[in-house]
């Protein structure tokens, strides 16, 4: 097998930087940030999320194809989210009982 | 050495470099199943955290924040030092290899060993749900559906490292019979997909869980 | 065209190992092919079976033979066994696993040992479910709707759940070993545009079996949780919403019924260029549209809540949706329909059944856009119209399909010809028997019958006896292959590589195939159904 293509280094930089992204986001929490506190926690986790998939797992330096199936499981649980969560949003919206 | 390597690829491949790269398309397929698994939970999740706020908010302060954040550095950790024995298998390191995958399946443990603490602390404060949860203040169902989903999403993850770890032990004992070389290491590889990706899902439980009632 | 790859060796996939382990710890994707066909046949006649009782059952309006609770278990019992134990696995799990390396030039598919362990996990999972259903079954509906499956159903709901998620990571492991098949295995030359369609729809079915499926796991293990809990996750009164469940449900169920008719769409376009001898018309928007039905068909799942809750909002975009989905099936039948103009028709039994696929799937898909129509929706919906509109795509469609596909291929599978005339005359048996079975429940469910209804009011008897009638006759029209089929394997005449003259790598090798499928990797230089261009190998052959 041909060189690592990953360095340590830039694994220690990874992992200093998803610390620093722990710390960020518990100080962040004690923020009174009312609905937008889950908003910055879920924004932080992602991209501790893109971090980890692309360094730690070597998402960056695989196939495109890789890239791709990942990024089909992030869209289809999205679109399970919006299209469940659209239901709840616009509930109430008309005048007529269970509408 | 190359023998060793060649004699690995089993025959419906054509070459070493075609194994690899299905037997790793086909770990993330898997794992992308797994965002679909845990993905039902989180949007059931979502609409019960849209529709009682303050339960869940109540909910949530009564995490431990200290244990979890302590949770997440472990995890974050472990999944570093198995990044690391991914490493060290690339460059044929059998010992260090050996050494990082006994670290990462330490910090493991110690991420249940903490788990469990926090579990029995909730039983202790009465909220554990259909065992023992008692609520004093408004909408205490409400509440409870915060801990139903708590125990069930950590429960669920917890189940998930559970299997990580067994299957480390296994890569630990083909490392030390020495099955592996600096030519053919996908096994510890894909370990390493699940073993990251478990820690993925646990930075996402810790913001939703531990995160939104800190500032009650 | 392909290279010549005749295998001239003595032994094939069936002889070279005997002995009932070298079947059970197999890892070669043919005979694993065949333990599913085994398994499948099995689980189609059990369910087949409790149909049988249904119709008996609904001759007369007060039902002469059971009381409501027992035909709840009976309805409940059918769905789950044709859904999840004869439709999901039958057209990939036989035919697929078959077919798809040996299409694609390769040994074997992805992970043999996977595929084999795919196959004792849906055995497990139907024992499962088997041991819930002796024990007493279940009657909540295949649907498992909440709260009456959560809290009030007394029946083996967690049983028969458990078996149906066990069952579910046979589904998963089978998606993903043909995903990764199909991308990585392929023979050189062999590009995405000169596949043949059948691995088009198959790598569609497989997409939605790795992404739906999780998300019916989870779903049922929560039912599981609040059954044993009672926790509240859909109940009302702690504070839960039952629509939860029907939305999460739906998300994959929904979705299945691609994955039901998918692999009917791959069969049907193999069928239809060999028996018209032109190639697929507009192969390119065939092959898209297999893409676009399995992306689409995740977005319509609300269609299933129109009168459960959701929001008008909600419904109005589901509804919109769904009649977006109906447009790459269309395209599908019209080029079907298209690549038979002009063509040099056979009727052949497997051109029977793809035929009478043609005609019943779209009669099921129009009835579909019926039901997509929300006015329309609320006064059919849970009538028997849905019923008759269900049954037209999965037996009308994928049953039909999947019987014209083992027709097709039980020369390749077993080196024997099957007794044409019989299975000509079955395929009509079929036809009739399904459409006396099942057009007069449309008018039933418009004049106003519920479905799972037990009893109905005496004005409707009659269209119940046409139905129940059109019912023996198909049931004769099923067994009838169960018994010339298994004769034909061990008296039919030989059939030789390539009995229908058909392109494809499938039919360059012998029939039955040796174990390894090729001899040599063949190397594709051609698109696929290149009739004309291999005039000369195929009459050769």
């Amino acid at each position: 097998m041909a060189e690592p293509v990953i360095s340590t280094r830039s694994y220690v930089f990874t992992y200093l930087a998803l610390l620093a992204l722990t710390l960020i986001t518990t100080l962040l929490g004690y923020l009174p940030l009312g609905p937008f506190s889950m908003v910055v926690a879920i924004a932080i986790a992602a991209v501790q999320a893109c971090l980890i998939a692309g360094f730690f797992m070597q998402g960056l330096y695989e196939a495109a194809l890789v890239r791709v199936v990942a990024a089909a499981g992030v869209v289809w649980f999205l679109i399970m989210a919006t299209l469940i969560l659209t239901d709840y949003i616009t509930r109430g919206w008309l005048p007529f009982p269970g509408k | 050495m190359a023998d060793h390597a060649a004699s690995l690829v089993r025959e419906q491949f054509r070459t070493a470099e075609q194994q690899r790269e299905t037997e790793t398309l086909g770990m993330w397929i898997f794992l992308a199943t797994e965002v679909m698994f845990f993905g039902g939970l989180f949007v059931a999740f979502t609409v019960y955290r849209m529709y009682y706020p303050q339960a869940f908010g109540a909910g949530s302060a009564d995490m431990n924040i200290l244990l979890g954040s302590i949770n997440t550095v472990v995890l974050i950790t472990s999944s570093f030092t198995m990044a690391l024995a991914v490493h060290s298998a690339e460059v044929g390191n059998r010992r260090l290899l050996a050494f990082l995958l006994v670290a990462t399946m330490l910090l493991g443990c110690v991420f249940l060993g903490v788990k469990l603490t926090e579990y029995y602390q909730h039983y202790l404060d009465h909220k554990m749900p259909s065992v023992w949860f008692e609520y004093a203040g408004p909408n205490a169902s409400k509440v409870q559906m915060f801990f139903v989903f708590y125990f069930f999403m950590t429960g669920l993850h917890a189940l998930h490292m559970v299997v990580g770890i067994g299957v480390l032990l296994v890569i630990l004992a083909r490392t030390l019979a020495r099955s592996f070389s600096a030519e053919y290491y996908t096994p510890v590889a894909m370990a390493g997909l699940y073993w990251s990706f478990v820690d993925i899902i646990w930075v996402f439980l810790f913001a939703l869980f531990y995160l939104q009632g800190l500032h009650i | 065209m392909a290279s010549q790859v005749l295998a001239q060796t003595a032994t094939n996939y069936l002889t070279d190992k005997q002995g009932i382990l070298s079947w059970l710890l197999t890892t070669d994707h043919k005979r694993i092919g065949l333990l599913y066909t085994a398994s499948i046949t099995g689980f189609f006649f059990v369910g087949g079976f409790f149909a049988v009782l249904m119709r008996l059952h609904l001759l007369t309006p007060r039902g002469a033979l059971f009381g409501p609770e027992t035909y709840n278990k009976l309805f409940t019992m059918h769905g789950i066994i044709m859904v999840w134990f004869f439709l999901i696995p039958s057209i990939p799990s036989t035919l697929g696993n078959f077919l798809i390396p040996m299409m694609i030039g390769a040994k074997d598919l992805a992970f043999p040992k996977l595929n084999l362990a795919s196959w004792y996990v849906f055995m497990l999972g139907g024992l499962v479910t088997l041991v819930a259903l002796v024990r007493g079954g279940v009657d909540t509906g295949w649907t498992f709707y909440t709260p009456f499956s959560t809290t009030y159903s007394t029946t083996y709901v967690v049983g028969a759940a458990l078996g149906i998620f066990i069952a579910g990571f046979s589904s998963i492991m089978t998606g993903i070993n043909f995903i990764a098949t199909i991308h990585r295995m392929r023979a050189p030359g062999l590009t995405w545009f000169r596949l043949p369609i059948f691995i088009w729809s198959h790598y569609a079915t497989s997409l939605i079996l790795v992404l739906a499926t999780p998300v019916l796991a989870i779903t049922l293990l929560m039912v599981g949780v609040e059954r044993i809990f009672q926790v509240g996750i859909f109940d009302p009164a702690l504070g839960g919403d039952p629509v939860l469940f029907q939305h999460m449900f739906w998300f994959y169920s929904h979705p299945a019924v691609y994955v039901m008719i998918l692999p009917a769409m791959a069969v049907v376009s193999e069928i239809i260029p060999v028996f018209s001898r032109r190639p697929m018309f507009g192969y390119t928007a065939v092959a898209y549209s297999s893409m676009a039905i399995a992306v689409v068909g995740f977005l319509v799942w609300g269609h299933h809540l129109f009168v459960a809750g959701e929001s008008v909002y909600s419904a109005l975009a589901f509804s919109f949706l769904s009649y977006l989905v109906a447009i790459p099936s269309a395209i599908k039948v019209f080029n079907w329909t298209a690549t038979m103009v002009k063509g040099s028709i056979s009727w052949d039994t497997p051109m029977l059944y793809a035929i009478g696929f043609l005609g019943l799937f779209t009669i099921g898909g129009m009835t579909g856009l019926f039901l997509a129509a929300l006015g329309v929706d609320v006064h059919v919906t849970d009538t028997y119209f849905v019923v008759a509109h269900f049954h037209y795509i999965m037996v009308g469609g994928a049953v039909m399909a999947y019987l014209g596909g083992v027709h097709y291929w039980w020369p390749k599978i077993t080196g024997k010809m099957y007794p044409e005339g019989l299975a000509r005359l079955s395929a009509l048996i079929v036809f009739l028997g399904f459409n006396l079975t099942f057009f007069p429940q449309f008018v039933l469910g418009y004049l106003g019958m519920p479905r799972r209804y037990a009893a109905y009011p005496d004005e409707f008897q009659f269209l119940h006896v046409l139905s129940t009638a059109g019912a023996s006759i198909l049931g004769v029209g099923y067994v009838l292959p169960l018994c010339y089929l298994i004769w034909a394997w061990k008296y039919g005449k030989d059939a030789g590589p390539n009995p229908w003259r058909a392109t494809g790598l499938e039919w360059q090798t012998s029939s039955p195939p040796p174990a390894h499928n090729f001899d040599v990797t063949p190397i594709v230089t051609g698109p696929a159904y290149d009739f004309e261009g291999m005039k000369e190998e195929l009459n050769l052959g």
